[in-house]
């Protein structure tokens, strides 16, 4: 069975919203998981949801990055019963800083930059956005950008490990025959999905 | 990983170590003062040892100035993370009980002005 031109691209559509709040559902998961876990500090946090707006980056460009990690920030607040508390507000900051940071990376390196460069850049993002809030609103004291090279420190093994991650699973994804025709299948895809959005 | 992505790693954790080496705490300091709610509760040198029992709202935390350090020797607050904190010396060095109030800190010796006056804006 062939498809013509338009239903190809309808077809691609669809594919990308199912793929997309998939994305968005295995993030909230990962999300509620780790506020689970036990941490040395309330903000200390592996950004393992991170994995799904960097792939969500990777495969379908900076708007559905920015979709999958307002969405997470949202839904999973809400799971977690602490919208517009301060731990929600510190989740956002670091949220938005993080990835506003990977999707300037990739839009201003595109193919030069892979995963691990843009997770690392989200990760020192989302510390700098966390303890910049931190400081804004809850403790008004110097002392609080002592802990900054300690947060780097951690983002930066962190960001390291997740954009692995995420780079085995776009690997994995873009062997699939569902993916073929989203971004980065070959040398041709990855920011050639972006202008479209 | 692409060439990019190593150097991103690589500066990132130059920036990381920096970090480290500009909030590093100053030299030795000359005295510890204590903050209550914002307010100095109690002030004294560092060079000469003594003991101190500090009012809180959940009883007495007992302070301990030796060789030019002070600790929180004990603590009435739940989780004794005050305790925890061990020894300071260095002036811009904090210890501090949340529970019972008490913000204990260094100060004197060579000032950091500089990165202060960046941090705070």
């Amino acid at each position: 069975m062939t498809f013509s031109a338009g239903e190809a691209a309808e077809l691609e559509r669809i594919r990308r919203r199912i793929f997309l709040s998939l994305f968005v559902a295995l993030a909230v998961a990962l999300h509620t998981l780790e506020a689970l876990m036990p941490s040395p500090a309330p903000w200390f946090r592996l950004g393992f949801a991170n994995i799904l707006a960097l792939t969500a980056l990777f495969l379908y460009g900076g708007r559905a990055a920015w979709a999958v990690s307002l969405a997470r920030i949202g839904i999973g607040s809400l799971v977690l019963g602490n919208l517009f508390s301060p731990g929600f507000l510190l989740s956002l900051a670091g949220g938005v800083a993080a990835t506003a940071l990977m999707t300037a990376a990739k839009g201003l390196f595109g193919r030069l930059i892979g995963p691990v460069g843009v997770s690392v850049l989200g990760a020192a993002g989302h510390a700098l956005g966390q303890v910049t809030v931190a400081w804004l609103v809850l403790v008004r004291h110097d002392g609080l950008w002592n802990l900054l090279p300690f947060f780097l420190l951690f983002a930066l093994v962190t960001g390291v490990v997740n954009g692995v991650a995420s780079d085995l699973l776009l690997e994995l994804l873009r062997g699939h025959r569902a993916f073929a025709g989203a971004g980065g299948a070959g040398p041709t895809g990855g920011g050639e999905s972006a202008p479209e959005n | 990983m692409t060439a990019l992505d190593r150097m991103i790693v690589l500066g990132l954790l130059g920036a990381a170590i920096l970090s480290f080496q500009l909030t590093a705490p100053g030299e030795a300091g000359e005295r510890v003062v204590v903050e209550q709610r914002g307010k100095v509760i109690f002030t004294a040198p560092l060079n000469s040892d003594r003991r101190v029992a500090l009012s809180g709202p959940l009883g007495e935390t007992v302070l301990v100035i030796h060789d030019g350090r002070v600790c929180v020797e004990s603590s009435p607050c739940p989780r004794k993370i005050c305790m925890g904190m061990g020894e300071i010396s260095r002036n811009g060095e904090l210890l501090a009980c949340v529970p019972n109030e008490l913000l204990i800190r260094v100060e004197g010796g060579r000032e950091k002005e500089g990165e202060y006056d960046l941090l705070s804006r």
